[in-house]
């Protein structure tokens, strides 16, 4: 069995008395994309924040590179390697959008100039070199996703959280962002990613998480997911005949 | 020790009138998410004006409360959609701008009440201004002064009234959600701006009518202003800020240290008292002693 | 750019040459003071515009750096040149004492927490006999308009130009904004916020306690009222909210503005001092509500648009870094 990249073992999360994530554990192997779904409400984002250290677990571990990281702040994290997006996208608004991958580049780059030409190259992977001097508050939801992602590649990181990263997006900029994912996979990035819209989970996932009320219901490839009954009796409210 | 049960008593009438100081604070916080700074001006301005109006009509302060609640209420009211242009401004961060503009207007204020009042110290006269009552057990003699024994009657009153208010009435229910959930209330039906202007009034009508007390208790000058907005403070924060049911318990708190402080340690030293238990309250447990605050 | 600049170098200039033309030593207190009010109000405006978070006890430092010199220098006998760090070293431990607890809440917290110390700390002043209570302290008297005039400008010019390139040059103002702006995605890049937030504060409290020294020196004679009062930290609100926050030629332009108001005021008016504090409270309130941005704020973002309405062709022009705020 090769090293896993990220063992999440047995974590849970409770909010006054409430399981948000209850007992869930799964491994992440280097260079997969694992799609993380399940209803609204299902814990998926909170999975997210303990993950990236904004919540410790009220038990569990997290292992990143053998490494515990459980309970570990989120700036810890980003520098030893773990990104993520929010769902709700974060720019700082009043700089441009250059300087915001800037700031994201200082974690690899301390000094300004190295920093500047890192942020460059980002915004160029990600499309964004045209925008690179507008205010971020300036750019649609489409643009500001892309910068929420240009700033979490900044960090260089080994292991990516996208945060409904395509939700929002017309087909040709959901597509886009699709190859981008594609294409940072293949230069090693180990991806997990949540995303309401099954078809984008389904078809660049190499495996599947399901969470439902906070447990883990079901893992496996794509194929294997969406046939399982328990899967679809969250999703739709009953079993198929 | 025979003064002990005379620092209770003292500490625990003060606390009601740190009662009124911070619970329409609190309640303003909750709703609006606004940290008056000129909380303690509004009571001063109270206080003022209830001196002039039992100046004028020779009527009992106690029985002008209403009055300059209506009066400052009114005003709270006016003021309110400034107030709330400024915390919902898209430009810079609202919250910041908030605390500068209620900053300004504290200095404002204070700057108003220097140039009319000047700087001298006036109290109100009261029916009930002079005389206490006793009470002996014992070896335990223990005078209640009728006018502070008012004060806290007045306190549980309004504390009680705000209750029920808050609970029973539909505008209460209102209220509660839009503390709890500013944008889910909307989808209710619930105006917040509306909302919120009661809100802003009946806090600052309720400041006013705390510094009418004051006034028949203590003296008053212009420049009283801060030392209860630092209390307001005090009290919120150790209450939990938002967080309505522990102010009682924060004002009798801060009512009995106080009370210790004059009666067996230098008096001077209670600001300094006050400060080292909210930064220690800051330090160790932000959202007040229930750990129930925003 | 490069004509702001040399601009400033232009001011910095006239203002080298002022003494050997004014000889009148009034004016030149005036100046002298007016350079003093340029440094408190751009070093309350790195915490508050900066970083976002309001010191309401701004006067807390100048007062504990004016103290600490009077009690180094007449107590311990200190040599000036000594208490002046030391007093800047003072004002430091303070904003430690006061951030560490205070500065990892929202920014309500740290306004009231500040704002409580600074009326906490004038209280002791007002109480201790080592510090003269009501009555303060005399120091060591050295009457030289131009050394004062000279120290204070170039303590000021230093620390203007600490502030630019620390937060206008260096990675350090920009990760500031970014805390400003969203701490949450600032510490998912890897930005600590409590402890960027408290180098922040130490960058803002120790050049006050500094000018507190300067002043305490300048004037000969401090009390609680004068220096720990509230009119410290209400003035320098004023100018930099006024002049403009989350800039440093804002806070400069306000304070010369209000300072030559607060000047020609009490020369004129002195009849009606407190007038002058209901004019403070207004400012800051009307400031607030109708320019957001400060009065530099609104005439860089005019002259902005003005740019903005002719436009640019859009190239990816690797050299165009963008608009440099100062």
């Amino acid at each position: 069995m090769s090293e896993s990249l990220l063992q999440v073992n047995a974590v849970t999360k409770t909010f006054g008395g409430l399981h948000a994530v209850f007992q869930v554990s799964f491994n992440m192997a280097p260079g997969e994309i694992i799609g993380l779904i399940g209803p609204n409400g299902a814990g998926k984002t909170t999975l997210f924040n303990v993950i990236s250290g904004f919540y410790a677990p009220n038990k569990g571990h997290i292992h990143f590179r053998g490494q515990d990281i459980s309970g570990k702040p989120p700036y810890k994290l980003a520098k030893l390697g773990i990104g993520r997006t929010f769902q709700v996208v974060k720019p700082f608004a009043g700089l441009t959008v250059l300087e915001n991958v800037i700031i994201a580049s200082f974690a690899r780059h301390p000094k300004r100039r190295q920093a500047e030409q890192h942020a460059w190259k980002i915004l160029e992977t990600t499309g964004l070199a045209d925008r690179a001097n507008a205010q971020a508050s300036s750019l649609t939801l489409a643009g500001r996703k892309r910068l929420e992602v240009s700033k979490a590649l900044a960090l260089e990181p080994t292991l990516l959280l996208l945060d409904e990263v395509v939700a929002g997006l017309n087909p040709t900029e959901a597509d886009r962002t699709i190859e981008l994912i594609l294409s940072l996979r293949s230069q090693g990035i180990t991806i997990l990613i949540v995303e309401h819209i099954m078809r984008v989970i389904m078809n660049i996932s190499d495996r599947v998480v399901v969470l439902n009320f906070g447990q883990k219901i079901a893992e496996g490839i794509p194929r294997d997911v969406a046939k399982d009954p328990e899967v679809i009796q969250a999703y739709l409210g009953e079993a198929p005949q | 020790m025979e003064l002990m049960p005379q620092a209770i008593i003292d500490g625990l009438l003060i606390g009601g009138i740190y009662i009124t100081i911070a619970i329409g604070f609190s309640l303003a916080y909750g709703v609006m998410h606004i940290i008056d700074f000129a909380v303690g001006e509004w009571i001063m301005l109270g206080a003022f004006l209830g001196y002039y109006f039992n100046l004028w009509t020779v009527m009992d302060p106690f029985i002008l409360l209403p009055a300059i609640f209506l009066v400052f209420a009114l005003v709270g009211y006016l003021i309110q959609p400034l107030v709330y242009r400024v915390i919902s401004g898209k430009k810079g961060n609202p919250v910041l701008m908030g605390l500068v503009f209620t900053f300004g207007l504290a200095l404002m204020f204070r700057g108003i009440a220097l140039t009319g009042f000047g700087f001298y110290s006036h109290s109100i006269p009261s029916a009930i201004s002079q005389d206490s009552f006793s009470l002996e057990m014992g070896d335990v003699f223990i005078t209640i002064p009728y006018v502070r024994l008012a004060g806290l009657l007045y306190a549980l009153a309004i504390t009680l009234v705000l209750h029920f208010v808050l609970k029973k009435t539909n505008f209460g229910r209102a209220v509660r959600a839009l503390s709890q959930h500013r944008e889910a209330s909307g989808l209710m039906g619930i105006n917040a701006k509306r909302i919120s202007s009661y809100v802003y009034g009946i806090y600052v009508g309720l400041s006013a009518m705390t510094g009418v007390i004051i006034g028949s208790i203590f003296t008053i000058n212009a420049q009283m202003g801060g030392e209860y907005t630092i209390l307001a403070f005090f009290i919120v924060v150790l209450a939990g800020m938002g967080y309505l049911a522990g102010v009682p318990w924060a004002a009798f708190l801060l009512g009995l240290v106080q009370s210790f402080f004059l009666i067996y340690l230098n008096p001077s030293y209670t600001l300094m008292a006050v400060f080292g238990i909210l930064f220690t309250i800051l330090l160790i447990s932000p959202k007040g002693l229930f750990g129930r605050g925003v | 750019m490069s004509r702001k600049y040399l601009l400033l170098v232009l001011s910095f200039g006239v203002l080298l040459a002022v003494p050997s033309v004014i000889h009148d030593t009034f004016f030149l207190r005036i100046i002298t003071e007016a350079i003093l009010w340029i440094g408190l109000a751009i070093s309350w405006d790195v915490l508050a515009g900066y970083t976002g978070y309001l010191n309401f006890g701004h006067g807390a430092f100048f007062g504990i750096g004016a103290y600490t010199t009077a009690l180094l220098m007449k107590l311990c006998g200190w040599p000036f040149f000594l208490a002046l760090p030391a007093a800047g070293v003072a004002a430091g431990i303070l904003a430690l004492i006061a951030g560490i607890p205070t500065l990892r809440l929202k920014g309500a917290y740290f306004a009231i927490a500040t704002w409580a110390l600074s009326r906490a700390i004038q209280q002791v002043a007002l109480v201790l006999d080592i510090t003269g209570g009501p009555d303060g302290m005399r120091l060591p008297t050295f009457l030289h308009p131009e050394f004062f005039y000279y120290l204070m400008l170039g303590i000021v010019v230093a620390i203007f130009v600490l502030y630019w390139f620390l937060l206008e040059k260096a990675p350090f103002g920009l990760k500031v904004k970014a805390i400003r702006e969203d701490d949450q995605s600032a510490m998912s890049l890897g930005l600590n916020p409590t402890w960027i937030k408290l180098q922040s504060f130490i960058l803002s409290a120790v050049p006050t306690g500094i000018l507190g020294a300067i002043y305490a020196y300048w004037i000969t004679y401090i009390d609680p009222a004068s220096v720990l009062g509230d009119l410290v930290t209400d003035q320098a609100v004023v100018m930099a909210v006024f002049g403009g926050l989350g800039t440093l030629i804002g806070p400069a332009i306000g304070a010369i503005i209000i300072f030559l108001f607060k000047t020609y005021f009490w020369a004129y008016l002195s009849d009606y001092q407190v007038l002058y504090l209901i004019i403070l409270g207004a400012v800051i309130a009307a400031s607030v509500v109708f320019l957001p941005n400060g009065l530099w704020g609104t005439i860089t973002g005019y002259l902005q648009t003005r740019k903005k309405s002719t436009p640019e062709p859009v190239t990816q022009n690797k050299s165009d870094k963008g608009a440099q705020h100062v």
